[in-house]
């Protein structure tokens, strides 16, 4: 095979996964944004023409006011549970992925074990329902911050041990002879050289929790509760014929989450493949 | 004044003891080096002195005072890594500062004494700069000064420059020992290189399968190695070491012979072989003779002689010089 026709051949199949890749991601994406500017009797039709009237801010203002401006509460709702989630996460997985990784133990042992079941085993609702009444948190953010705590945390845990791994113990000892405390060790040597992997466990998390749907279905059902999956709702029941609203919603909250993807998505990769101290 | 003992300082991992009893004394200002194959124990016995790893029975006495239950930090120690570890996300000043920091030492005071140690060691230009922009050389100068800020009474090293070049190697081993003149103190020092051992040591410490082998001046391992083992270690080349059979003619179980203390000539001599290989070292000549009767013979000889590959010489120890063990 010559050197031409091996660029040609990469060239082509380089172009091939660029087409399979537009009808994926991008096909369903134009569908989504020509609908929303479309009028509530022209979308009744899904299909892929123009729309016949462009009434895009119409149906902006129109999404935002439905029952009482909900999706703005469910934007406040949303962010404070991904805000607080991540928070807990960030903290709680960068210590335990520290004594797990730093001390080994039966008892680290033990809860490393786990925390891989935790991502193993898919959490059974009900039972999640009942412990959650029990202690008058079901339908509370503080409840729903907790179970998003709880999913999330094997995950992150994972990634901070993983990362933490990279980092020469030797750091810790030099720490420790220098005369830091443990928690010292922690947070003036181990935690500023977790920037890389906080990264991504702040892009990546919440993302999917500001996302998420099932959960807040299950656990924070209510008016006053609604999270940004849920209000898609809003325009599912009610009338049949509104699905120009339905994918301006759709729009209107992907696009947060979509901005925060592609400024980041440089460090989200350089935080899942990279070690903490280079050179 | 610092004086390092240990009495009968054992350590297992688990079931496998690997450091089986070890009585030393360390006297105040020396320099002590550690030396034994890999894997025999020296960072062990470092890292025990240090209190970064527990030991399992026995006592570690500094400066008088016992402190086998103490912290690292309150055992009057510094180390230095084999691998520096520096705080990558800390400027140099940052890293030599970090244990005044914690030790809440005001900021003007801490200033001045990184400023005295970044002039001991010429680190000046780079106080400013993170690890990531230091050569290796520098690193190690930063690791070495994190250690002098501490004013220490005891300094360990884990095999410092073992990650160097051999040019910055040999220019830190003069670096070092003028270091250890200057400020006096204690330096327990671990390498698995002869050459540092017996450059740098005021005693040197052989280790080896987690027990002490010989413990002398340089010049006392050299002279009059205690065992085989402690033959075989000190001194390069090596010393040419026979057993059974050749041994037994020369009545003992192990017979040593260091290359420089054979004599090679044309004429009669106590062994015949001949040359495999010749290496020259300029000053030296350094020649490897096969002699049917006791194997291969390294013999080191004046730079000037010439020898062919395959041609037959005649080799003779000097007989004061010569070693034999039983047993
Ligand atoms: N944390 C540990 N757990 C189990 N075995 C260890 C540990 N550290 C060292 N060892 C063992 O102890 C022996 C001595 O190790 P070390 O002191 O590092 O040797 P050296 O520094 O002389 O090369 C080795 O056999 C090593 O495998
Ligand atoms: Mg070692």
């Amino acid at each position: 095979m010559t050197d031409r026709s091996l660029t040609a051949r990469n060239y082509a199949m380089g172009v091939v996964a660029l087409l399979l890749a537009f009808v994926v991601f991008i096909v369903p994406f134009l569908f989504v944004a020509i609908n929303a500017m479309k009028t509530a009797p022209d979308a009744a039709q899904l299909d892929f023409s123009l729309p016949e009237r462009w009434v895009f801010w119409e149906n902006v203002v129109t999404t935002v006011q439905t029952r009482d401006y909900a999706l703005l509460l469910a934007y406040w709702n949303s962010t404070l549970i991904t805000v607080c989630a991540i928070t807990i996460l960030v903290i709680f997985g960068a210590m335990v992925g520290f004594v797990i990784q730093r001390r080994p133990s039966p008892v680290s042992r033990f809860v490393y074990v786990l925390i891989l079941s935790g991502l193993m085993i898919p959490p059974a609702v009900v039972p999640t329902i009942w412990v959650l009444q029990g202690i008058n948190l079901f339908k509370t953010l503080q409840g729903m911050i907790l179970i998003q705590v709880a999913y999330g945390l094997g995950f992150t845990v994972l990634l901070f041990r993983a990362f933490i791994a990279t980092i020469p113990r030797e750091l810790d000892e030099a720490a420790i002879i220098d005369g830091a405390k443990p928690w010292q060790v922690f947070f003036r040597v181990v935690l500023p050289l977790l920037k890389p992997v906080t990264v991504t466990v702040i892009v990546v998390q919440s993302i999917s929790i500001f996302n998420d749907f099932t959960h807040p279905l299950y656990y924070l059902p209510g008016r006053d509760n609604v999270t940004v999956q849920l209000t898609l709702y809003n325009f599912q029941s009610q009338f049949a014929s509104q699905n120009n609203l339905l994918f301006m919603n759709i729009l209107l909250i992907t696009i947060p989450p979509l901005i925060v993807f592609v400024f980041f998505n440089r460090q989200i990769v350089a935080g899942m493949t990279s070690g903490a101290v280079k050179g | 004044m610092a004086r390092v003992v240990l009495r009968n300082l054992r350590k297992s991992f688990g079931a496998l003891e690997v450091i089986k009893g070890v009585d030393l004394e360390i006297e105040d200002g020396e320099f002590c080096v550690f030396v034994g194959p890999s894997g025999c124990g020296k960072s062990t016995l470092l890292r025990m002195i240090s209190g970064l790893e527990p030991h399992t029975s026995g006592a570690i006495e500094i400066g008088g005072r016992d402190v086998s239950g103490a912290e690292p930090s309150e055992r009057g120690i510094a180390m230095v890594f084999q691998n520096y570890a520096l705080y990558p996300h800390l400027t140099v000043r940052e890293n030599i500062g970090f244990g005044l920091s914690l030790a809440r030492v005001p900021k003007e005071e801490r200033n001045r004494k990184v400023d005295a140690v970044a002039e001991v060691l010429q680190l000046g230009p780079y106080l400013d700069r993170k690890p990531k922009a230091l050569s290796g050389g520098q690193r190690q100068r930063v690791a070495i000064g994190r250690a002098i800020v501490r004013d220490p009474e005891v300094f360990l090293f884990d095999e410092p420059l073992s990650n160097l070049d051999a040019a910055l190697r040999s220019q830190m081993r003069i670096e070092l020992t003028e270091l250890h003149e200057r400020l006096g103190s204690t330096m327990v020092y671990v390498t698995h290189d002869q050459v540092e051992a017996m450059t740098m040591a005021d005693k040197i410490v052989v280790l080896n399968g987690g027990r002490i082998e010989q413990v002398g001046t340089p010049m006392e391992l050299y002279e009059s190695p205690a065992t085989p083992f402690v033959a075989g270690f000190i001194g390069s080349p090596q010393m040419n070491l026979f057993e059974g059979g050749a041994a037994r003619t020369m009545g003992c179980d192990v017979y040593g012979i260091r290359p420089e203390h054979l004599t090679i000539s044309d004429g009669a001599g106590q062994w015949v072989g001949r040359v495999r290989h010749v290496e020259r070292l300029g000053a030296d000549t350094i020649v490897h003779l096969d002699v049917p009767d006791l194997g291969p013979l390294v013999a080191r000889v004046d730079g000037g002689l010439t020898y062919a590959i395959g041609q037959q010489v005649h080799a003779s120890p000097d007989p004061e010089r010569a070693f034999k063990y039983r047993g």
